[in-house]
């Protein structure tokens, strides 16, 4: 048990193991950005060939960010941030002190100056306290040993951008765990109960506003505006009268809603031998709904409003601001298309033995996203954190400084300095040769 | 036909930009140091007309000029510019000018072409999060830019030196220079005076470290090792390459996070799997595990500059492929 635990730490604890994590953690994400996710198995194998489809359904490729796989692949490098965090970053935190070979450390430097070893120890000790390194003297073996150390508390950047990270992973499972999302469309006039949390949300007007605007390349139609002027009832059970716009969602009782949609609802006409239906359809259709002609087997199917009609063609123009709408229905028979067409408002089509359907008027409705998420504040200080460690990681350069100060007789004594850093010897290199000269000057006054 | 002043700066900005690559190329093969007295200035200038045209499309149109594939390309080699100055102020890196410029002005003329002229933004652009979240993501991405072209210049010293590794000139010499490891020998050393003549550079205890052979085949008269030893060490391309991304990484955290916060408050999840937000989280791994190698002494070089090239591509692919291949919430090509 103990071995496998130590294998366990040994290969969780390696950077190289979690660098491997890394590169399938990002081929996985790259998978999803190449692969269209959330589609139907149908649109895969029209993409692509069949085995490669059957692959992309089979092994989850299609909704690949909440696949076993990648879920696994997060739950490994979690595992392997905290085996590293304590095996690696804590310890590394305050190494300790113990004398070394100046000579074999690639960074070091020596040189002899007047005076006896104890006064040059204590200036060179002076020069490198001004300069805001900490000195700490330590005898080893009789030997006195001088350590300088800059930035020490940089140590900590590493295991600060860890707990950030992990802060992060807390606060989305937070979410998973006890937040909600979902969407709802609410026509104009109609009112809605968002099932989570029971409040009634009614959509009083919604207004869009579109610039018609002449580029190099032609007209373009740009959405300027979405505007949803709602009435909510929260846990207060007093209505509000709110505004919600793009990147402008409201707040009830923590729960945010936001502008996510429009569209037009139809309002249909049935006769049947020229006598109106009661009833039929029963309510305002939403853009794709349908209903049955009764005693057969058609439907009418309300597939969107084409909000201007070019008077030339008689097709639907680009231009989606309302001129002169007109509702494209298809007729199916037996769930097979019998054809489609564009039918201007408060205008007929014969659906066949005697039955009319006339599309009367529309009505605008708004879609809405709702969230509620008690993660995000968490995931806000996981991301602060995460960036001040990485700030404090690439920033600041922890570097330590030996010196040893010899008797060379003759009233002279011989100085050997090295240095090491966390992030090797070649980025500190010219620092330590300004370093080592000021010394050097600093130990012949 | 009468310019706008912020067409003039474009022109300004792009000409510049094309006579600096030109002047800066051939001093990274000449070493004629007039050349950067003339680059280094168009570059400069390039760049603050460049800033310049961005301010004036904004006070001419009142449109934040950076919602567009041609203001965001204005923007990224406008930084990739400023960024590169930067770097070679303090680093002494105007040889490797050229090829940043070029592709600043490639990027830029690109842009240009997706020019549509003013047009207001979509609703859900419309927040003041554009104006801190597109300069941050353009921004790291101007970073790794830097860093790809130092990462190159890298991997063609790296590959040069094992070329002439294999072909062993004056393999004798090449021995006795690689016996050497220490400042006190090279301050003693005879020999390497005669490389410092015959190659033209200040030799340091790195040099000797690196690419033994090159300094070896430079002593014994070959051109292009000659040349190859005016380039920094291989250690000091790394350095460079490592703070090019240490500004990236940063930065394209900060851009991830706050795209995040503004996705929350405009779609209402703060992570929607995007492709764009997934292709910006691939790059984002690829940078971290660049930065996770690189404290490994055995992967810091080659490897990691293999990384920082992938993780350009990765770059390319996010900005370009998703914005203009993939659609999706962020395909704002015009």
């Amino acid at each position: 048990m103990t071995r496998a635990w130590d294998e366990f730490v040994q290969t969780f604890g390696n950077v190289l193991f979690a660098v491997s994590l890394f590169v399938v953690w990002g081929i996985l994400t790259l998978v999803g950005v190449v692969v269209d996710q959330g589609k139907d198995p149908q649109v895969y194998f029209e993409s692509y060939a069949a085995p490669i489809a059957r692959a992309i359904v089979r092994l989850n490729f299609d909704n690949i960010y909440h696949s076993p796989w990648y879920v696994g692949i997060i739950g490994l490098i979690l595992t392997s941030l905290a085996v590293c965090t304590f095996k690696r970053v804590i310890p590394a935190r305050l190494p300790p002190l113990h004398p070394v070979k100046v000579d074999k450390i690639p960074l070091h430097a020596s040189f002899e100056a007047a005076g006896d070893p104890t006064s040059i120890r204590e200036r060179l000790a002076d020069a490198l306290g001004k300069r805001g390194w900490q000195v700490r003297k330590r005898i080893f073996d009789g030997t006195e040993w001088t350590f300088a150390d800059r930035h020490n508390w940089a140590r900590r950047g590493v295991l600060v951008a860890h707990i950030g990270f992990t802060i992060i992973a807390a606060g989305t499972t937070i979410y998973w765990a006890r937040g909600f999302s979902g969407e709802t469309a609410i026509l104009t006039g109609q009112a809605a109960e968002i099932p989570e949390t029971k409040a009634i949300v009614r959509l009083d007007d919604f207004a869009y506003k579109i610039q018609p605007i002449m580029t190099k390349s032609g007209m373009v139609y740009q959405p300027i505006d979405y505007v949803s002027h709602v009435t909510v009832t929260g846990k207060d059970a007093i209505p509000k009268a709110m505004t919600v716009r793009v990147n402008h969602p409201i707040d009830v009782d923590g729960t945010f809603y936001y502008q996510s949609s429009y569209g037009f609802g139809m309002r249909f006409l049935v006769t049947h031998n020229g006598k109106p239906v009661a009833g039929l359809p029963a309510r305002t259709l939403m853009e794709g709904d349908s209903f049955d002609i009764p005693g057969t087997q058609r439907s009418v199917v309300y597939e969107r409003l084409a909000p201007t009609v070019d008077k030339q063609s008689g097709m639907p123009s680009a231009d989606p601001r309302l001129n002169d709408p007109a509702a494209i229905l298809a007729v199916t028979q037996a769930g097979q298309s019998l054809g489609e067409a564009l039918v201007p408002l408060r205008t007929s089509i014969d659906a066949g033995q005697g039955w009319q359907v006339t599309p009367e008027r529309y009505v605008l409705y708004s879609g809405f996203q709702y969230r509620y998420d008690p993660g995000v504040p968490l995931v806000g200080i996981g991301a602060f954190v995460l960036l001040s460690g990485l700030i404090v990681s690439f920033y600041f350069l922890p570097a330590r400084l030996f010196v040893r100060v010899d008797d060379a007789g003759s009233g002279r004594s011989r100085v050997g300095l090295a240095a090491t850093t966390v992030k090797g010897y070649d980025v500190f290199e010219n620092e330590f040769d300004r370093l080592s000269a000021t010394l050097r000057e600093q130990a012949m006054t | 036909m009468k310019m706008s002043l912020d067409e003039v700066l474009m022109i300004t900005a792009l000409g510049s930009y094309v006579l600096a690559a030109l002047a800066l190329l051939v001093y990274f093969f000449s070493r004629q140091e007039w050349l950067v007295s003339f680059g280094a200035p168009l570059a400069i200038l390039g760049c603050v007309a460049q800033f310049a045209q961005l301010v004036a499309r904004f006070e001419l149109t009142g449109v934040w000029p950076l919602l567009n594939l041609y203001g965001s390309l204005s923007l990224f080699s406008a930084m990739a510019v400023a960024i590169y100055i930067g770097f070679a102020f303090k680093y002494k890196t105007w040889f490797a000018g050229g090829f940043l410029l070029a592709l600043a002005a490639i990027f830029l003329a690109y842009g240009v072409t997706w020019n549509e002229g003013t047009m207001p933004p979509v609703p859900s652009l419309q927040s003041y999060w554009a104006k801190i979240h597109v300069p941050l993501v353009v921004s790291s991405y101007a970073a790794f830019m830097v860093s790809f072209v130092f990462s190159c210049i890298y991997l063609v010293k790296y590959y040069a030196e094992q070329y002439f590794e294999g072909i062993k000139v004056t393999a004798a010499f090449a021995a006795d220079l690689g016996g050497m490891a220490g400042a006190a020998e090279i301050a003693t050393n005879p020999a390497l005076s005669v490389i410092a003549n015959a190659a033209g550079v200040d030799l340091s205890r790195s040099v000797l470290r690196d690419t033994p052979a090159i300094q070896a085949a430079a002593a014994s008269g070959n051109p292009v090792a000659q040349w190859l030893a005016t380039l920094p060490t291989l250690a000091q391309l790394d350095n460079i390459v490592y703070r090019a991304v240490a500004i990236g990484l940063p930065l394209i955290s900060i851009g991830i996070i706050t795209g995040a916060m503004w996705a929350k408050e405009s779609w209402g999840a703060y992570w929607q799997w995007d492709p764009k937000e997934t292709a910006a989280l691939f790059s984002w791994i690829i940078y971290l595990a660049y930065m996770h190698l690189h404290t490994r002494g055995s992967w810091r070089g080659l490897r990691t500059n293999w990384v920082s090239v992938i993780g350009f591509l990765s770059i390319l692919f996010c900005y370009f492929g998703v914005n203009i291949w993939i659609s999706g919430l962020h395909s704002y090509k015009m």
